[in-house]
């Protein structure tokens, strides 16, 4: 009774626009209160602090800052060069050169809403300037964006990680496959739409440029390798990874000499800001975490639904449905905060791998950074282009069923995003 | 007297003084000083938690692994949270959902919105008191990893924080009442996502 409560006042709450971090902890405590009286008190103080001191996530914000650093510095603009000399002769050369820099700005990035920032500003004014319909150009650039939480390394796999106590290595490499299969995916669609609607070829392939171009951004291509390398081969941690990505970044600017330090300025800042928003919902999370364990939530929860069913397919298409629904309505920091830890039970309970199962998770809500009312990366992306949301909407709902593909192909087919972890690490 | 009251009263006469300018400009003064000490005190934990974990990962590579690297940078993190938390409430960067707000009538919208933000207060004065009661539950407790440490100085980032994201609230309040007069509920929903 009292935990029914307490959801409808965390309801009642984010209905009258409390920030939801605040809202969860509000009525959390006054649950605590109202069952094990006011002694309690101090503990939510106590649970507050513990709940922000979670070192795995401090690799959150040094990836963050690493892409502030990389926007800064003249990056975005030399990889953008060496796609177009690469993907610029197919028919829809400037759609192919969005998502082929977007796929190795995921390699560095872990953030979709930094990947549309980064590319989008000067990828969405080329293509319009080209002819190519705003809604088109904002689509191809929000969804493409999206291969940023799928291709490693993720922040909201880093949180996924903490979250279900797996192996965030494991989960990056099992994005691996899923990452490029979305990717050349999104190509194909984009080339369709290419031929349909006659969009241009922006230049003729010439093995020179592709070398010259190479050759300029160089050393922009080391990066995924000091990142990634160094994670995969076990030289660093995922949060050692960070730190050198955040170093890497800053000598290659350096080497650039394009980095703006005012920019640079406002950048830690935003990354600063973004960490706390994301933080201050862990620590939250952590407080109902806690009660609710003590009320044996999440496992009463894991055996009503194993009473409904206890195939794992069937299971897996119920928690699909969920996350979706989820993923309209609440960013995908907030929705793997609050709901991973309640659903874990139940896919520890029917043999589900929680590596596999955090890549569905961070496909779903990939698709939810898509779908509005609440699409951070697809509304980004219409601010850049000046579209309507809805305008937006009818042409993503292509790239959007790209996702949705490989969504049930990673459900489905466990091999795709498991057969590299299976191969390496067990 | 309660707190919700008390804060409409304060609102409302904090407001009626800002049509006095040269209140007006002390508020914004203040703002603007209080906005660069927060981001200040960001930049720094941003900066100073790559640079430790890349000391770090000097030091476990040369042999000499530092032990008290995990304590501190996790509490880093957390000040980072609550600090950057303050932050965040200045620029109302703080996830909600604003719709069912933004559709109703401004008569029902402008007390909805005072409500919301007299709760965001209420909790954070909480956690202020709590936090001042911890501090002295753990006097004496020094870090694990770093004994010279107490462990009060460490977690005196739940009452300051407290208090900086009741003076973030309050210095945006009357914006937000501003924009709720006007047709709508603040909320950086659409803003803030990694």
């Amino acid at each position: 009774m009292i935990i029914a409560l307490m959801f409808l006042g965390l309801f009642a709450l984010v209905m009258i626009n409390v920030p939801i971090a605040i809202a969860l902890a509000v009525a959390t405590t006054v649950a605590m209160v109202v069952t094990q009286g006011p002694d309690i008190l101090p503990n939510v103080a106590l649970v507050m602090m513990d709940g922000a001191t979670k070192f795995p996530l401090i690799a959150i914000p040094l990836f963050i800052l690493a892409g502030a650093i990389m926007n800064t510095g003249g990056l975005s603009r030399r990889l953008i060069a060496f796609a177009s000399a690469l993907f610029g002769f197919v028919r829809g050369g400037l759609a192919m050169i969005n998502i082929g820099t977007s796929m190795f700005f995921a390699e560095i990035s872990g953030s979709a809403v930094a990947d549309v920032a980064a590319l989008g500003s000067i990828l969405i004014p080329a293509m319009k300037k080209k002819g190519y319909p705003a809604p088109f150009a904002a689509a191809v650039t929000s969804s493409s964006a999206t291969l940023a939480v799928i291709i490693p390394p993720s922040i909201p796999m880093i949180l996924y990680a903490v979250m279900a106590q797996t192996s965030v290595v494991q989960l990056f490499v099992a994005g691996i496959v899923p990452g490029i299969i979305g990717g050349l995916g999104m190509m194909a669609m984009s080339y369709w739409f290419a031929r349909r609607y006659n969009y241009p070829v922006e230049e003729t392939f010439q093995i020179r440029r592709v070398v010259e171009t190479f050759k300029d951004a160089g050393l922009a291509f080391t990066l995924p390798f000091i990142i990634l390398g160094g994670i995969f081969g076990g030289f660093v941690t995922a949060t050692e990874g960070a730190a050198l990505a955040v170093l890497a970044s800053l000598v290659i600017s350096a080497v650039y000499r394009e980095m703006s330090l005012p920019h640079l300025k406002e950048a830690i800042i935003e990354g600063g800001v973004h960490t706390a928003v994301v933080m201050l919902l862990v620590a939250s999370s952590v407080l109902v975490g806690v009660y609710l364990t003590e009320a044996q939530v999440p496992q009463k929860l894991a055996s009503g639904i194993m009473a409904i069913t206890d195939n794992r397919y069937f299971t897996l298409a119920i928690l699909n449905v969920f996350f979706l629904i989820v993923g309209f309505f609440l960013h995908s920091a907030a929705a793997i905060i609050l709901v991973v830890p309640i659903v874990m039970p139940i896919v520890h309970a029917v043999g589900i791998d929680p590596v596999h199962f955090g890549l569905i998770v961070t496909l779903n809500l990939g698709i939810g950074q898509q779908t509005p009312p609440v699409a951070s990366v697809l509304v980004t992306a219409c601010s850049v282009a000046k579209a309507d949301v809805w305008d937006v909407s009818k042409v993503n709902v292509y790239f959007i069923a790209v996702l949705f593909a490989v969504l049930m192909l990673v459900t489905y087919v466990p091999i795709v995003p498991m057969g590299l972890v299976d191969f390496f690490y067990r | 007297m309660r707190v919700g009251p008390l804060l409409f009263r304060l609102s409302i006469n904090i407001i009626f003084l800002l049509g006095d300018r040269p209140v007006r400009v002390a508020f914004s003064t203040f703002r603007g000083y209080f906005e660069r000490l927060l981001e200040a005190v960001t930049i720094f934990l941003m900066v100073t938690l790559a640079l430790l974990v890349l000391v770090a990962v000097l030091y476990r590579l040369s042999g000499h692994s530092l032990d008290w690297y995990d304590e501190v940078a996790a509490i880093q993190l957390a000040w980072l949270t609550y600090y950057g938390g303050a932050l965040a409430a200045l620029k109302r960067a703080h996830i909600g959902v604003p719709g069912l707000v933004n559709a109703m009538a401004p008569a029902v919208r402008v007390p909805v919105v005072l409500l919301a933000e007299a709760i965001v207060i209420s909790f954070f004065a909480l956690m202020g008191w709590l936090g001042v009661e911890v501090l002295q539950i753990l006097e004496g407790d020094t870090l694990v990893s770093l004994p010279s440490v107490p462990t009060a100085f460490t977690q005196s980032v739940i009452p300051i924080g407290a208090a900086l994201f009741i003076i973030a609230q309050i210095l945006t309040m009357p914006e937000m009442l501003d924009e709720a007069r006007k047709g709508k509920a603040h909320s950086a929903t659409e803003g803030i996502e990694p």
